[in-house]
């Protein structure tokens, strides 16, 4: 039996709307049209069935997520403290966000994914911490992030970290399980049951991401960033990445 | 008595200028057991200074940290390499640690070709590369990582090992990659791809003096997967230069493809047709 650990109050329900609308797929973020290196994996063999599709989830994404785009987007949480935000920090992040990512594909990804949820956000918010992004990020020619975007909705809307963390973990594992279902023999039950076992991991890789210090940010995983380069140039493909 | 081990601290300064003939000279070298240089050697058919750094002691063992920083200078050209594998032993206590700084300016080509950094059981070490590239300079940066003494058995048991790699090109970070995974971790991603216990890492850079979008070698490197072996070529952040991964079934193959791998980048960047089995 799961206790219900979540008091909330009235007022939440704003910050939790928001993020359920952001995460959702119907929120024209592009992010539909990316599988983040697993079409690369299916190409190579490596990813093939229910069961190799598992183990790829559970060492390979979650990890990433754990030591990559959760870290990053708590940092970014942290400097983007509406009374006095970080810019210098924020640039940091962004810039870090791009050279963790060795192969294009995956940073094609974090450009436009994240453009597009801060431009959503500032267009439909018009609140002046994201116009401020917007505008800093411009001027100073940053990379985008989804990691940092997802940060800056969570500061718009006024939600905790944790709960930040845990939409970017929802929207990137349903994301490569959605992915999945276009590219491998899985069907929809099948599908949510992997998700579930997934998301029940979330609270440790919640919880493990926000003490990853900024100099410690980083996951290897050679066959991923080998599979994401080659992808580039395949000769037919699903996903932008 | 039982005295302490021996530990060393060691530190190796290079400069390489370009002289006035036109040959790289190292007119600055300073270094401290156990680093020490081979009698450099001048390639001429590929107008590239050829120096060994020896280590003659057994290898890398517990309280050892060794400091190493090489600059090439404008028009200079540097190809850096080990006679023998690096060897990280096995530690009761104590970790060992290198951090390594290559600097290359505008004109310069630096190539940093080690042999295998090979991790021994219960081994703990952290090493830390920065490769720092003016703009209109070239570089190729290669590292190999055996996952311990295959042949012997004794192999993925390290109980630590941090492998650092920072890239900037004219001061703008491109490339951070951080290698820190257990090697029960690394194994188990190894078998999802089809590897097995004599897996080898090979990942190299390349920063050409002048950037190409769409280089015509990059297919010719895709096109040595297969037989055992896996490669990914893509560009870098802000299209200053590649990541060049290849992952192989054991270390010949491993050897082979970082051949070839220079052979088809020799094209694009002459340097590299340096043999740095010469010495």
């Amino acid at each position: 039996m799961i206790a219900s650990t979540a008091p909330t109050s009235v007022a939440d329900a704003a910050w939790l709307c928001a993020l359920l609308q952001a995460g959702d797929s119907y929120y024209p973020t592009g992010a539909y049209a990316h599988s983040y290196g697993l079409e690369g994996m299916v190409q190579l063999g490596v990813v093939e069935d229910r069961d190799t599709l598992r183990a790829f989830m559970i060492d390979s994404a979650l990890p990433a997520l754990r030591q990559v785009e959760l870290p990053l987007a708590a940092h970014a949480w942290r400097a983007l403290e509406p009374a006095s935000p970080d810019w210098e920090a924020v640039a940091e992040l962004c810039t870090l966000t791009h050279a963790l990512k060795s192969a294009r594909e995956p940073r094609f990804a974090a450009e436009n994914i994240g453009r597009q949820r801060a431009e959503l956000l500032s267009g439909l918010h018009g609140h002046p911490l994201a116009k401020a992004y917007l505008e800093r990020s411009s001027a100073g020619a940053w990379a985008h992030s989804t990691a940092v975007s997802a940060a800056l909705e969570g500061r718009v809307h006024g939600a905790p970290l944790v709960a930040v963390l845990s939409g970017l973990t929802y929207a990137n594992l349903s994301g490569q399980i959605a992915a999945s279902m276009k590219l491998i023999r899985i069907g929809q039950n099948a599908a949510q049951t992997l998700l579930t076992e997934l998301l029940s991991k979330a609270p440790e890789v919640v919880a493990a991401a926000t003490e990853v210090p900024v100099d410690e940010i980083g996951w290897f995983n050679p066959w991923l960033d080998i599979a994401c380069a080659r992808h580039e140039t395949s000769d037919f493909r699903l996903f932008i990445s | 008595m039982i005295s302490a081990p021996a530990t060393f601290h060691g530190q190796l300064s290079l400069g390489a200028t370009r002289r006035s003939d036109g040959r790289t000279v190292l007119s600055k070298q300073a270094f401290r057991a156990p680093f020490h240089l081979s009698k450099p050697y001048w390639d001429f058919d590929t107008s590239t200074l050829l120096v060994q750094v020896v280590n003659p002691t057994a290898g890398i063992l517990s309280g050892d940290t060794l400091t190493s920083s090489v600059q090439v200078g404008p028009e200079a050209a540097l190809l850096l390499t080990t006679p023998s594998a690096s060897r990280v032993f096995c530690m009761r206590e104590g970790r060992a640690s290198a951090r390594q700084t290559f600097k290359v300016d505008a004109g310069g080509w630096l190539e940093v070709l080690p042999e295998p950094l090979v991790p021994h059981r219960a081994s703990v070490f952290d090493q830390t590369t920065v490769l720092d590239v003016a703009s209109g300079g070239g570089a190729f940066y290669a590292d190999l990582l055996y996952p311990g003494r295959i042949a012997h058995g004794d192999a993925w048991a390290w109980t630590q090992l941090l492998l650092r790699l920072e890239v900037r090109v004219d001061g703008r970070l491109v490339l951070r990659e951080r290698f820190e995974q257990s090697p029960q971790s690394l194994l188990k991603l190894a078998a999802h791809a089809g590897f097995g216990e004599s897996t080898t890492f090979g990942n190299a850079v390349f920063i050409p003096a002048v950037a190409e979008s769409a280089p015509t070698w990059r297919a010719a490197l895709h096109g040595l997967q297969g037989d055992g072996v896996w490669i990914g070529v893509s560009q870098l952040h802000g299209a200053v230069g590649w990541s060049i991964k290849f992952v192989a079934a054991d270390g010949v193959k491993l050897r082979r493809t970082l051949a070839a791998v220079r052979n088809v980048l020799a094209a694009a960047a002459p340097h590299l047709r340096c043999d740095a089995r010469k010495l």
